[in-house]
């Protein structure tokens, strides 16, 4: 990439990015937001309900010297057992929904996209449910062929078929109508909805309680084994995604200058719904429904860095992860020692940023 | 060489344009002109490979057909009669797409990067660190050329000749302007390239093109050199309006004067 160099008054050799050029400027964000992530990690492994110190255990883990101590015992299984898998969980589900939503609005060329909003959620919530609810009868041959990995599967297929069925509606001739995708978006979701809720009439009690956390989305739930369960998914995913991203670039001009471009648009398209279905899906399938994430994180850095796909992605994929983790640890302290569910302090937060998103682009937007 | 051998589309179930032949070689510029609605966008289109066609197009010997994206763009670039652009670009950003895919062929190390080069021939000199949206209509449509210049910059590439397809490129320019991105087509085709222009303006046609295509509901009614296109009955029946064509006394070019009813 050319860079312009100016010579200071000192005589020293200063970079400039020449004007119209975001590129440095998106690199240095995204490096803040790398040590932005490791802080907020270390902060949430530090805090939570018991005082446990994670600096205490980390130091006995490099020292070895008081693993005899029962009290640091009991600090280190919280630490490891505890707080660690669902640090670990929260950064892959906060990337998995921030990439989601920026790969999904530069799919349909439409900042308002996101998974939550336009029923893909709801569509791997479907997925999962189903698994839950008739997984020892009906879907008997899904899970024994896929054993655990039957959850996120099926969470999977769910978000992929109303992805598909959703650009399929709201796309005609290479145009995205904002209106049809909104509407057919909350269509979709309704119906998932509707067919969700007659597998919970059909639940059992012990279903219901494995149920109810699917409603309003948490990371509370966080074992190792749920992140072996989709952390293979995820990020199979994520890695995909930084190879649309000129795709999606030349995609806001429009599908046919894109092509004319060179880019495979049929390809590209495939890939990302593939790929916003998997992230999704494996997300859903672990911490139920968290929205806004998608919506909230992209927007921001659009106005931090600019919309170019090639920062925008690794960019969302580190401040999804932050405000994910922030969120948790919102939930779990303001009425604590009870926990809120995510769900709620995404949305309480996520809400009101999507109505001034609307109320910003009324005259540009052609809703 | 571009050449489309009996060319039909349709959409749904109409046919919007049938058997139509069309051929540009490098060196050309040539304009279709016809009313609205005569087919020309349609024609471009399927020469763009966007349009689904039933015939034989060739893109300097390779079948359109046949080819992937990636390399149709590297023999040609197309560009459109306008763009909505969804996300806030700046002018530097969008004019960079040019470089997506293709070969634009330009020389590693040249002093001045090819964006600047690009907006300076267009006359955005200074807009690089403009949003894309901010501009006026006639300074996008002047961004969306340099765009497409990039893609192609050079005309003529590893012996192979390159194209540009251009929809309506002058349409909601000011005259100067106008004179501006013709000059640059007009350049592209003597350097080795070839171009199609869809145009309105006569005076313009008749004063750029080498070969001129006519289209009229859907099929050809005329092609040749402007002398033998631009004549006064031709002309007034394709565009359904009284119109005297006269010759410059300066060039011997011809010109084209609409003529209200009375005076007629």
């Amino acid at each position: 990439m050319p860079v312009a160099v100016i010579a200071g008054a000192n005589g020293a050799r200063r970079e400039a990015a020449p004007a119209g050029d975001r590129s440095l400027r998106a690199r240095a964000a995204i490096g803040a937001l790398a040590i932005l992530l490791l802080a907020t990690a270390l902060f949430s492994l530090a805090s939570g309900a018991s005082d446990a110190s994670a600096w205490a255990v980390v130091r006995g883990w490099l020292f070895a010297s008081s693993s005899a101590d029962p009290l640091s015992m009991r600090d280190s299984m919280i630490v490891y057992d505890i707080r660690l898998p669902r640090v670990i969980l929260g950064v892959l589900v906060g990337a998995a929904l921030a990439v989601s939503g920026a790969v999904l609005q530069g799919l349909f060329r439409n900042p308002l996209a996101d998974p939550g909003l336009v029923g893909v959620s709801a569509g791997s919530s479907l997925g999962a449910v189903s698994v839950i609810v008739l997984g020892a009868t009906v879907l008997s041959p899904l899970t024994a062929v896929f054993g655990t990995f039957a959850l996120p599967f099926a969470a999977f297929v769910g978000g992929l078929v109303t992805t598909f069925v959703l650009y399929l509606i709201s796309t005609r001739q290479g145009r995205t109508s904002v209106a049809t995708m909104l509407l057919a978006g909350i269509a979709l979701g309704a119906l998932a909805m509707a067919l969700t809720g007659i597998l919970v009439f059909l639940a059992d009690d012990r279903q219901l309680r494995d149920l109810t956390f699917w409603q309003l989305g948490s990371l509370a739930g966080a074992t190792w084994q749920k992140i072996a369960m989709v952390s293979p998914i995820i990020i199979i995913a994520l890695l995909a995604t930084p190879f649309l991203a000129r795709g999606l670039n030349a995609l806001a001009l429009g599908e046919a200058a894109a092509s004319h471009l060179g880019i495979p648009i049929q390809r590209l398209k495939y890939v990302a719904i593939v790929a916003v279905s998997a992230a999704v899906g494996s997300s859903v399938a672990v911490s139920g429904g968290i929205g806004f994430v998608g919506i909230v994180v992209p927007h921001l850095l659009r106005l931090l860095i600019g919309p170019d796909n090639r920062y925008l992605l690794p960019a969302s994929a580190l401040l999804g992860a932050c405000m994910l983790l922030l969120a948790d640890a919102v939930s779990r302290t303001i009425v604590a020692p009870a926990e809120l569910p995510i769900g709620i302090v995404t949305a309480i937060v996520g809400a009101p940023f999507f109505l001034w998103i609307l109320l910003r682009r009324r005259g540009v937007l052609d809703l | 060489m571009i050449e489309a051998r009996d060319i039909s589309v349709s959409i749904g179930r109409r046919r919007i344009i049938g058997g139509v032949d069309f051929d540009v070689r490098p060196g050309e510029l040539v304009a279709m002109l016809g009313p609205n609605g005569s087919g020309k966008t349609t024609f471009l289109k399927a020469l763009s490979g966007e349009l689904a066609y039933t015939g034989r197009i060739t893109l300097n010997g390779y079948d359109l057909s046949a080819m992937k994206s990636w390399q149709a763009a590297s023999h040609r670039a197309v560009l459109p009669q306008s763009t909505a652009l969804s996300f806030p670009f700046t002018v530097r950003e969008i004019v960079k797409l040019g470089l997506t895919g293709g070969r634009s062929g330009a020389v590693a190390g040249e002093t001045e990067p090819l964006p600047e080069r690009a907006l300076a021939r267009v006359d955005l000199e200074g807009f690089a660190g403009r949003f894309y949206q901010e501009l006026s209509g006639g300074e996008q449509q002047r961004v969306q050329l340099a765009r497409v210049l990039c893609q192609v910059w050079e005309p003529v590439l590893d012996a192979v000749p390159r194209f540009l397809f251009l929809d309506e490129p002058v349409s909601s320019l000011d005259i100067k302007h106008q004179l501006i991105i013709m000059n640059i087509a007009r350049d592209f085709a003597a350097r080795g390239g070839g171009v199609v222009a869809i145009l309105h303006d006569l005076n313009l046609t008749a004063m750029f093109a080498d070969r001129i295509f006519v289209m009229h509901n859907g099929r050809l009614a005329a092609s040749g050199s402007p002398d033998q296109v631009l004549r006064d009955d031709l002309m007034s029946e394709v565009f359904e309006c009284n119109l005297k064509v006269g010759v410059l006394p300066t060039k011997g070019a011809p010109f084209v004067l609409p003529q209200s009813a009375g005076l007629g």
